[in-house]
């Protein structure tokens, strides 16, 4: 058995060495996919639906992303190219990866000659620069409609193709009426364990943690410090004492020290859920007393009202009165063309359908929380599905009254997500987070 | 052509004239390469920089080769909590795990072979449903049982929605739901491998020990355990291997482990995770070299003759026999039937978790939505899914198990018999002992490290089988070949060499010996070696989880849905691949007389 063992471990060193010898470099050249994006970025929407009709007409196309609704648009998608030809006709496969393995699916994939994947919509712009982009896993494609509305000369940009800004938002059940967050240190304060999606799962989470220490995120944890009675100032003061230090140490601003407080009481204090959907589901429910979350403001979509449960259960912390600090944090959902995209013509199509019309929109439109990239898009979804005043929603209240894109980021001071900052910080402000101790209920 | 030379190829013509030998070059190579090759592909992986991840940015280079990962994992400051606590929570699950799995399980087939206790064929049967139900599912039934919001901060479950009872923390997450939630899914495995042993146990020993007036405890421990050693040892190396590489019940119930690890160092600390997946091997190392060793030792306990084929029964007196099967009866209701109960119940809820139909008896807190609804536009709170009945992705995927499931045990059980068949021809030969070691070390090696291993190996642009079927069957097979290259083995050490020997004489073709007068005499030991790779790839999520999309097969699926919180789809699934077991245990039991309890109930 021993030499058997000893065999072994010899055979695999000899083996991972010899392998080691191998390594593969993409060719700089232009892929067949980057020709095709290069000629459908001038093509209107309909030239590319003729021909995505031509291309994937009988076909099925498989796509990937980080939202669920996905799904929903396809079926949208090819209404809208039978409206041109009748007898067209796809099946499709939507995917939508958990736990960060979205990455590594497509890389797999990417190593094919052709993909499984025709495109993907994909958040965590940090990742997608290093892992998908620079190694030509995945191409933009800029559809000439969404470039003339945001008035962007395409061979200029060098950005990716937002399909949509989300936030996520801190909410509360209601049910107790003496329980109130007024201030964004409140869901840090002793005994308070916010329903949370892990950090490790969802990387636009601790991206999320990256951006408030920069100045201008920190600034705002000052400021909503600095309206804290006394009492409270004077709890958190500890903990920003005991950090100040390491903001040093990090590079961060002056006010570094409130962001990696804040960060470091977030971290110990969150209770982790596995996605967005449950920690709405708990709030609304009358049983969830005093429980907070930090989860996706579209979410409560989904809620059907019941005896146990209700929408009206839940308020937004920011929609109320007097209340201070960030409200919640933004990131992007970036659409792209995998580079051995399987359809691109149909991939490029679908792409430009869902940034340039209402219609191909309305898989994220016709709820409230998800802000279309497109000026005139979020306009004319706004027109037809009036978020503002809640009529989109089951239940009209004020927690399904969305106050648009430009309110929460000004206004409701949502923390938005900067890839580059993030990949800056990544490996410092990163590593110090990671090791901070966890929350389990005890 | 020299007289030597003439020799030698006369000699190995005379090797390869032997089946038994064919099949073990065959085998040998192949077991070889499908278990070296991911490995090699994995300790790649440790020193290859990856883009975007930690190697990266410590060693400064965008490719290459670095042994950075090792120094980090080892020596940062996040030592403890990636490796060192990981590594701890995962010896102790197993560990706790095993011994709850061999009482629970070994209580069990004592009272059933050994005892007069009633109802045994009912509780024989439903005592191995945990253990085709996939095991994260008994650990969500765990969280909606027990969860409230005053201890775990969530919703109130069914105990704290009804009663108001709310259990401890330490109850609800972490080592001990863990132990009990795996326990109970591997007790099936020990009431089955120690139930055959105590079915089939000379009685002589103790009832010889029973005339020398020996008290029966003495009996129990002097004489019954040590007969059951080596079955209990089995359990050790079966159920610590399994434990070691479950990923979704330590993700549910909240227990850092090498296994959860891998999958949450994976996007940053690739190269790290990889080594992790090393470490989770050399256990399936260890416990083979445990095995050998264990191996050896048996032979001190071979005291089984065959010679008496009486059993004599403890009685547990008129009521006990009763009071004993209604305890178990009441401990399986909540392990087999509540679950399925609740996957049921589950389906109907118009909002996850929402028990409120419970408490007001109001229909309108029920709904068929799940199951019929036929549109994705309107937004009815399925995240654009259509309803069970309708899911395309569901049925799909139930489509592409089962074709995972039927060619892997095709493929896992012709292999694994035909190794059985020539170890046991061969068996003192190296080769033979070699072959028998080989295929048998994935099976010990951690399902989340194996689907790792040949999810690098397939992911490269020269073998590119990510995300199709045919990884899942290479895999699947490579995992599942032990199942029957045990069951083989075993049924075929029981075979004497002068049946086959008879028919060599008659000239008989090694071909129509075996499937003439081999397999149908061992027919039932056969087909579950085929039976248990079978149902195991039903419900298998840890080792193919990395290996495709989640719509690819049922598991992934389900797990999905579970992530997303939609718990009446994974309820629902969870139903339809409990049907499909019962009903292909039913079937093969009804043609072959082959299952998985293997009639130990009576």
């Amino acid at each position: 058995m021993k030499k058997l063992l000893c065999l072994l471990m010899s055979m695999l060193l000899v083996l991972s060495l010899a392998a080691c010898g191998n390594n593969n470099n993409k060719p700089a050249e232009q892929s067949e996919v980057q020709k095709i994006i290069a000629e459908a970025q001038n093509m209107t929407l309909e030239e590319l639906a003729k021909k995505a009709i031509e291309e994937s007409n009988g076909k099925t196309f498989y796509g990937v992303g980080n939202s669920s609704r996905g799904k929903s648009a396809l079926p949208l998608f090819i209404e809208y190219l039978k409206t041109i030809d009748a007898s067209y006709n796809m099946n499709f496969e939507w995917q939508q990866p958990k736990n960060n393995k979205i990455f590594d699916q497509l890389t797999a994939d990417g190593l094919k000659e052709v993909g499984t994947f025709a495109m993907t919509l994909i958040q965590d712009g940090n990742q997608i620069e290093s892992k998908m982009v620079q190694t030509g896993v995945l191409d933009t494609f800029i559809p000439k409609g969404w470039a003339e509305a945001n008035g962007i000369n395409t061979a200029e940009y060098k950005g990716y193709l937002p399909l949509q800004t989300l936030n996520k938002i801190f909410e509360y059940n209601n049910v107790n009426p003496d329980k109130k967050y007024d201030n964004c240190w409140d869901f840090v304060a002793e005994g308070e364990h916010g329903l949370f999606m892990g950090i490790d799962s969802e990387i636009v989470g601790k991206n999320f943690l990256y951006m408030l220490t920069e100045d201008k995120y920190a600034t705002y944890l000052k400021e909503a410090y600095d309206k804290l009675p006394a009492a409270e100032q004077a709890y958190f003061k500890t903990t920003i004492d005991a950090v100040e230090k390491d903001a040093k140490e990090l590079g961060l601003g002056e006010n570094g020290k409130y962001a990696l407080a804040w960060i470091k009481l977030w971290v110990n204090s969150y209770n982790e859920q596995t996605d967005d959907g449950p920690i709405c589901n708990i709030l609304v429910k009358k049983s969830s007393v005093d429980q907070f979350g930090l989860l996706v403001y579209s979410k409560v979509r989904s809620v059907e009202e019941t005896d146990e449960t209700s929408v009206t259960n839940l308020n937004v912390a920011a929609y109320q009165d007097g209340y201070e600090g960030i409200g919640g944090y933004a990131y992007c959902h970036y659409l792209f063309v995998t580079d051995n995209s399987p359809l691109p013509w149909t991939a490029c199509a679908f792409i430009a359908y869902m940034v340039e019309t209402v219609d191909g929109f309305s898989a994220w439109g016709k709820d409230l929380g998800g802000y279309s990239s497109n000026p005139l898009v979020a306009q004319g979804t706004e027109e037809k599905y009036h978020h503002s005043l809640g009529e989109s929603a089951k239940v009209v209240c004020e927690t399904t009254k969305d106050r648009g894109y430009d309110w929460w980021v000004n206004t409701g001071k949502l923390v938005v997500e900067d890839p580059k900052y993030c990949a800056s910080v990544a490996f410092t402000v990163g590593s110090w987070i990671e090791m901070l101790d966890k929350y389990t209920p005890q | 052509m020299s007289k030597k030379t003439r020799i030698r190829l006369n000699s190995i013509k005379t090797y390869l004239s032997k089946p038994q030998n064919v099949i073990l070059l065959l085998t040998g190579l192949l077991v070889t390469f499908t278990t070296i090759a991911p490995i090699v592909a994995i300790i790649r992986d440790t020193v290859t920089i990856h883009p975007g991840t930690i190697d990266q940015y410590l060693s400064g280079k965008g490719s290459g080769f670095t042994l950075v990962n090792y120094l980090d994992l080892f020596t940062s400051k996040l030592a403890k909590t990636n490796l060192w606590t990981p590594l701890l929570n995962t010896t102790v699950l197993a560990i706790g795990s095993c011994t709850f799995a061999i009482l629970f399980g070994g209580v069990f087939a004592y009272l059933i072979t050994r005892t007069n206790m009633a109802f045994k064929k009912y509780l024989s049967s439903i005592f191995i449903f945990p253990y085709i139900m996939p095991q994260w599912t008994l650990a969500v039934v765990w969280q909606n049982l027990f969860n409230s919001n005053q201890v775990t901060g969530t919703a109130d479950g069914l105990l704290a929605s009804l009663f108001g009872i709310h259990m401890p923390a330490w109850w609800c997450l972490g080592l001990f739901p863990c132990i009990i939630v795996l326990g109970m899914h591997y007790a099936p495995f020990a009431y089955i491998l120690i139930g055959g042993i105590f079915k089939n146990m000379d009685a002589n020993l103790e009832e010889a020990a029973t005339i020398l007036d020996t008290p029966r405890w003495k009996i129990f421990t002097h004489v019954t355990i040590p007969m059951v050693k080596p079955a209990i040892l089995s359990t050790i190396l079966l159920v610590a291997g399994s434990t070691i590489g479950s990923y979704p019940v330590p993700h549910y119930l909240g227990l850092p482990t090498l296994a959860t690890k891998y999958v949450s160092m994976n996007d940053k600390y690739t190269g790290e995770a990889s080594i992790i997946a090393i470490i989770m091997m050399l256990f399936g190392v260890a416990i083979m070299y445990l095995n050998q060793r264990s191996l050896h030792s048996r032979k001190s306990y071979t005291t089984v003759t065959g010679k008496s084929g009486q059993i004599t029964k403890v009685n547990l007196g008129k009521s006990g026999r009763y009071v004993i099967a209604l305890v178990f009866v009441a401990i399986t209701f909540f392990t087999s039937i509540f679950p399925i109960i609740s996957f049921a119940f589950e389906t109907f809820l118009p909002n996850p978790g929402d028990y409120s139909f419970l408490y007001t008896g109001n229909t309108n807190n029920l709904t068929t939505k799940w199951w019929v609804t036929a549109e994705n536009i309107t937004e009815s709170g399925m995240y654009g899914q259509l309803g069970i009945l309708h899911n395309k992705t569901i049925w799909h995927a139930f489509g592409g198990t089962i074709l995972v499931a039927v060619i892997c045990c095709l493929t896992a059980g012709v292999i694994g018999t035909l190794i059985g068949y020539a170890v046991s021809k061969d068996r003192h030969s190296k080769l033979a002992s070699y072959v028998n070691s080989m295929a048998f070390l994935p099976y010990l090696m951690p399902s989340v490290a194996v689907g790792a291993a040949y999810f690098i190996l397939f992911s490269s642009g020269k073998i590119n089988l990510f995300n199709t079927y045919t990884a899942l069957v290479i895999v699947g097979t490579v995992k599942y070949i032990p199942f029957a290259s045990r069951s083989s083995l075993n049924s075929m050490l029981q075979l004497s060499n002068e049946i086959e020997e008879s028919a060599i004489i008659q000239d008989i073709p090694w071909i129509k010996r075996m499937t003439r007068i081999i397999i149908p005499i061992q027919k039932s030991s056969i087909v579950s070696g085929f039976l248990l790779p079978f149902m195991t790839c039903l419900r298998e999520l840890s080792l193919f989880m990395l290996l495709c999309v989640q719509g690819f097969i049922l598991s992934t699926t389900l797990d999905y849905f579970d992530e997303m919180g939609l718990y009446a789809f994974s309820s629902g699934i969870n139903l339809i691949l409990i049907i499909t077991i019962l009903i292909s245990n039913f079937l093969v039991n009804k043609i072959t007389g082959a299952s998985l309890d293997e009639g130990i109930g009576g």
